[in-house]
C-alpha cells in the first residue's frame, strides 16, 4: 500500500499521545541519562561535563562491586534452576488428564500477587523463628523415617519389578502401577514401625539459622566473586519459587504440541525415560527454553522490589542489585545524590541487558539455520 | 494346533492390554498425587500467611495450623462475649451497664494449695505503631472486677513428658462490670496472675499468651465478638493505623488510592494504546518503522535508566519556561511528585499495551472497513464506530491486566509516592507497614494487610482465569 499524504497527518493524529508519553518519558529520559552519566551531576547544582569518570569510578566503588555480584550471580543461579525445575516438573505434568484448569490457576496464584505481597510473607518466613527454619528442623527430626520409607519404597519396587519381568512382562523400573503398590505398601510399614517404636523421631536441636540479619556467605569464606550473601539466597528461593509457575506453564504448552508419536517410537527403541527427556523432550521445546532463559536473564538482572522491600531488614551490602545501586545513589538518603554517577550504573545495567537481548537474538538465529 | 496356538496369543494379548490399562491408570493417578503436591507448594505459603494472620502473633513458635483462632468453642464463646460486652457479637466492645462473665481454670498438683489469683483489666496501650499514639479511652478506668467464686474440684491426671502428675483442676468464675456512666471501649484487656506450681488450662476464651514463665493468662479482649475474635488483626489494620494529624485511616486511604489509580490507568490506557495500535495496524505512513523500532526499543531499556530523568521531570511539573509550569494546568504548581496524577502520567507510557492493540486490530479483516471508506467516513469514524465497538474482547483483556499490572505496580508508585503517608498505594503502604511494625514484630498486621492487598487480584484472577493465562503468551509474563 501506497502512503498518502491524509494517512500520514491521521496517523500522527491518533498516535500523537502515546507518541508526546515516548518523546518525554523514554526518547528525552534515555538521552537525558546518557547526558548526565558523563556529569557530575548532583541535583543542585548544575552538571558539569567530566567525561568518563564515573564509568571509571563505578569500578573502584565498593557498593558498585557489590552489586555487579550480586546481579550476576543472582541472574545466573536463578536462571539456571528455575528454567531446569519449570521444564522438569512441566515434562512430569505433561499429561491430559481433566481438571488441569485447576492445577494451572493454583500454580499460577504466586505470579499474580504482587511482589510486596509475595516479598513480605517470605520475609516473615524467614524469620529466625519462622516457617523455613521450622521446616527445616521437622525434616531433620523426621530424617530416619522418611529414609526409612524411601528404603522401603526403593526395596518393594525392585522386588516387584524382577517378578514381573520373570513373567515375561516388559515392566520399566519406573513402572507407575507398580510404584503405587509400593508407595501404598511402604507407607503402611513404615507407620508400622513407628507406631511399635521400632523407628522414631531423631532428636534434632532447634534450626536457628539466620536469613537476613547476616553478613555471612555461601559458601562461606568463598571469593568475593563467587560467594552469596546468606539474604540473597532467601531472595533467589523467593524468585525461584514465584516465577517457576510462570515458565512451567509456558513449557506445558510446548510440550503439549510435541506429537505423542515421537515417545512411542522411541520406547520401541528402547529408549528410557530420561534418555527420552535429554533426546526429545529438550530438543523440542528448544526456542521456549531461549524465550524462557531471555525473560528469566532480563528480569533477574533488573530485580529491585525485593531488595527495596527488604529494606534494613538485610545489610544492604548484602543484597544490593545495580538495579537498587542506581537508586541508592540517586537517593542516597542523608547524603547529596550522585546522580551522574547513578546514570551511569544505568547505563551499564542498560547495556548488560542487551548484551543478554543480543545473545539470545543471535542464538536463536543460528538455531534456525 | 495352529489354531491353539493363535487362541493362546490372543489370550495373551488380552491381558497385556488388561496389563498396560492398569498401567494409565495408576500413572494418572501418580500425576494427580504429584500436581497436588506443586499445588500445595505453590499456594502453600499464600495460604499459610492467611491463617497465620489470624493469630494473636504469627511469629509464635512453632508455627501451626491448630490455632484457637479457628476453634468453634471461642467463636461461641466469643460471640457470648461480645454480646455481654456491649450487646454487638460480632465486634464486641465495652458499654456501659455491662456484665461479661468470665471462667478460668487451673490444674493444681496434688499437695499444692492454691490461693485465689489475682484478675486486672490493665491499662495497655494497643499494638506498637500510630495507633498507641492516639488518645483512646481505657477500659482500666471504668470496669471493676467482682469477687472471685471457686468452682467445685475436679480431679484429674497431667502427663509431661513421660510422668503422669495426678492433681485436681481448680477454676474461678468473676465478672466484669462497666461503672457508672462513660464511652463505650473497643477492648477490655484482662490479665489473671496466679502463684507458682500451678498451669493455666483453660478459659471461657482462649488466653492471647502467657507471661511470667506462665503465671500470667494475658488476654487481648475478653468481650471481642466473633469478628473482633477470629479477624483481629484485620480490624487493628483498619482502627490502629492512622494518619498522625487528620486521624485518617490510612489502610482505607491506600486501598482509595489504588482504586482510582487504576482505573484512571485503565481508561488513559485503553484511550491512548487503542488510539496508536490502530494507527500502526492500519495506516502506513513516513516514520512507522521508526516507530516500531522506539517502541521495541523502550521495553528493553530498565526503569533506572528512565527514572532519573522522569522523577526530575515531575518534580519540575512536566516543563517549566520562563516561570510558567506546564503542570499547573491542572492544579500543580509545585511539579507533580507525590500525586496521583503524577504517577499516571509517568505511568502511562505502556507500549506492551500498544502492541496488544495493534495485533488485535490485525487479526480484524480490512473488509469491515471499506464499507464504511466507500461512505467517505473519516479515518476517525472507522476507528470509533466501525473498528472499536469490534475491539471489545482485547479492551477487556488489556483492562484487566492493567488493571492487575496498577494494583500490584511497585517502582513507580515507589519513586513518586514518598509522603504524607496518606498519598501511598497499597504497595508502598504495604512497605511502610513493614517498617513500621516489622521492627517491633508485630507480624500480625503487615500479615493482615498483605492478604487484604491480595484479594481483588485473586478475585479477578478466578473469573477471568482465561486472560490471565493468554497474557503469558502474549508479553511473556512480563508487563
Amino acid at each position: 500500500m501506497r502512503t498518502k499524504q491524509s494517512d500520514t497527518v491521521a496517523a500522527y493524529l491518533f498516535l500523537l499521545p502515546f507518541l508526546t508519553l515516548l518523546g518525554i518519558f523514554f526518547v528525552y529520559a534515555a538521552a537525558r541519562a546518557v547526558y548526565f552519566s558523563f556529569t557530575d551531576y548532583d541535583l543542585f547544582r548544575p552538571p558539569n561535563w567530566v567525561g568518563l569518570r564515573n564509568y571509571v569510578a563505578l569500578f573502584s566503588d565498593a557498593l558498585f562491586l557489590s552489586a555487579l555480584r550480586n546481579s550476576i550471580l543472582f541472574a545466573v543461579i536463578v536462571t539456571a534452576v528455575q528454567t531446569f525445575l519449570a521444564l522438569v516438573m512441566a515434562a512430569v505434568l505433561n499429561q491430559r488428564v481433566r481438571g488441569i484448569g485447576f492445577f494451572r490457576a493454583a500454580f499460577y496464584m504466586p505470579s499474580i500477587t504482587s511482589s510486596v505481597v509475595i516479598t513480605l510473607i517470605f520475609l516473615w518466613m524467614f524469620q529466625r523463628r519462622g516457617l523455613i527454619n521450622y521446616l527445616n528442623e521437622s525434616f531433620q527430626r523426621a530424617a530416619p523415617v522418611l529414609l526409612t520409607f524411601l528404603l522401603l519404597v526403593v526395596a518393594l519396587q525392585v522386588a516387584q519389578v524382577v517378578w514381573e519381568r520373570r513373567r515375561q512382562l516388559p515392566a520399566a523400573w519406573t513402572d507407575p502401577a507398580l510404584l503405587v503398590v509400593s508407595l501404598l505398601v511402604a507407607a503402611g510399614a513404615t507407620w508400622a514401625l513407628v507406631t511399635t517404636g521400632v523407628i522414631s523421631p531423631r532428636d534434632v536441636a532447634p534450626v536457628d539459622f539466620i536469613w537476613l540479619q547476616t553478613r555471612e556467605t555461601i559458601p562461606a569464606g568463598a571469593p568475593f566473586w563467587l560467594a552469596v550473601p546468606i539474604p540473597l539466597a532467601a531472595i533467589m528461593i523467593q524468585n525461584v519459587f514465584t516465577t517457576i509457575p510462570t515458565f512451567m506453564l509456558m513449557y506445558l504448552a510446548a510440550l503439549q504440541d510435541v506429537p505423542k508419536s515421537y515417545y512411542e517410537a522411541a520406547s520401541i527403541d528402547g529408549a528410557n525415560a530420561t534418555q527420552q527427556f535429554f533426546r526429545i523432550t529438550i530438543p523440542s521445546v528448544a526456542p521456549v527454553t531461549f524465550l524462557v532463559l531471555t525473560l528469566s536473564m532480563i528480569g533477574t538482572l533488573q530485580m529491585f522490589d525485593q531488595v527495596a522491600i527488604f529494606g534494613d531488614a538485610a545489610p544492604l551490602r548484602s543484597v544490593v542489585t545495580l538495579a537498587y545501586f542506581v537508586y541508592n545513589r540517586m537517593f542516597p538518603g542523608a547524603q547529596t545524590p550522585e546522580v551522574g554517577f547513578a546514570a551511569a550504573g544505568a547505563m551499564f545495567l542498560a547495556v548488560l541487558t542487551l548484551v543478554v537481548v543480543l545473545l539470545q537474538r543471535l542464538l536463536v538465529r543460528s538455531e534456525g539455520r | 494346533m495352529p489354531a491353539d496356538a493363535t487362541r493362546l496369543g490372543a489370550a495373551e494379548q488380552l491381558a497385556l492390554e488388561r496389563w498396560q490399562a492398569r498401567r494409565r491408570w495408576a500413572r494418572a493417578g501418580l500425576v494427580y498425587a504429584v500436581m497436588l503436591f506443586f499445588a500445595i507448594v505453590f499456594v502453600g505459603p499464600l495460604l499459610f500467611a492467611t491463617v497465620s494472620s489470624l493469630r494473636t502473633d504469627p511469629l509464635a513458635y512453632p508455627p501451626s495450623l491448630a490455632i484457637p483462632q479457628l476453634r468453634p468453642s471461642n467463636w461461641a464463646a466469643a460471640a457470648r462475649l461480645g454480646q455481654a460486652g456491649a450487646g454487638d457479637r460480632w465486634f464486641g466492645g465495652f458499654a456501659p451497664g455491662a456484665v461479661v462473665p468470665f471462667e478460668i481454670g487451673y490444674f493444681v498438683p496434688d499437695g499444692v494449695d492454691m490461693a485465689d489469683p489475682h484478675v486486672e483489666v490493665p491499662r495497655r496501650r494497643p499494638g506498637a505503631g500510630l495507633g498507641a499514639v492516639l488518645a483512646i479511652d481505657y477500659a482500666a478506668d471504668y470496669a471493676v472486677v467482682s469477687e472471685l467464686q471457686r468452682l467445685p474440684d475436679l480431679a484429674m491426671v497431667m502427663a509431661a513428658g513421660d510422668q503422669e502428675i495426678v492433681g485436681r483442676r481448680v477454676a474461678f468464675a468473676f465478672t466484669i462490670h462497666y461503672e457508672g456512666d462513660g464511652p463505650q471501649i473497643d477492648r477490655l484487656p484482662l490479665d489473671v496472675t496466679t502463684d507458682v506450681g500451678v498451669q493455666y488450662l483453660d478459659s471461657t476464651l482462649t488466653a492471647s499468651r502467657l507471661e511470667r514463665r506462665g503465671r500470667t493468662a494475658s488476654f487481648n479482649d475478653v468481650a471481642p465478638g466473633v469478628l473482633g475474635y477470629v479477624l483481629r488483626n484485620y480490624v487493628r489494620v483498619f482502627n490502629e493505623v492512622r494518619s498522625p494529624t487528620t486521624r485518617q485511616s490510612l489502610f482505607l486511604a491506600w486501598i482509595g488510592n489504588s482504586f482510582t489509580f487504576a482505573a484512571v490507568r485503565i481508561v488513559v490506557t485503553l484511550v491512548i494504546a487503542s488510539m496508536a495500535g490502530y494507527a500502526l495496524a492500519r495506516l502506513r505512513f513516513r516514520g512507522r518503522e521508526l516507530i516500531f523500532i522506539l517502541v521495541l526499543f523502550s521495553q528493553m531499556v530498565p526503569l533506572q535508566v528512565l527514572f532519573i530523568s522522569n522523577y526530575l521531570v515531575l518534580r519540575d511539573g512536566i516543563v517549566t519556561l520562563g516561570g510558567f509550569t506546564l503542570s499547573s494546568l491542572w492544579g500543580y504548581p509545585g511539579g507533580m511528585l507525590n500525586s496521583l496524577t503524577g504517577l499516571v502520567f509517568v505511568t502511562a507510557l505502556n507500549a506492551g499495551a500498544v502492541f496488544i492493540m495493534k495485533q488485535f486490530f490485525e487479526s480484524i479483516p480490512r473488509e469491515v472497513e471499506e464499507a464504511a471508506m466507500i461512505d467517505g467516513a473519516s479515518h476517525w469514524r472507522r476507528y470509533w464506530s466501525v473498528v472499536l465497538p469490534m475491539a471489545r474482547p482485547a479492551l477487556g483483556a488489556l483492562t484487566i491486566l492493567t488493571f492487575q499490572g496498577a494494583w500490584n505496580d511497585f517502582f513507580w508508585p515507589f519513586i513518586v509516592l514518598t509522603s504524607p503517608e496518606t498519598v501511598k498505594t497499597l504497595p508502598i503502604g504495604l512497605l511502610s507497614f513493614r517498617n513500621t511494625y516489622g521492627a517491633v514484630g508485630d507480624w500480625g498486621l503487615i500479615l493482615a494487610g498483605a492478604v487484604m492487598s491480595a484479594i481483588p487480584v485473586i478475585v479477578l484472577f478466578v473469573v477471568f482465569q482465561r486472560y490471565f493465562l493468554e497474557g503469558v503468551s502474549f508479553g511473556g509474563g512480563k508487563e
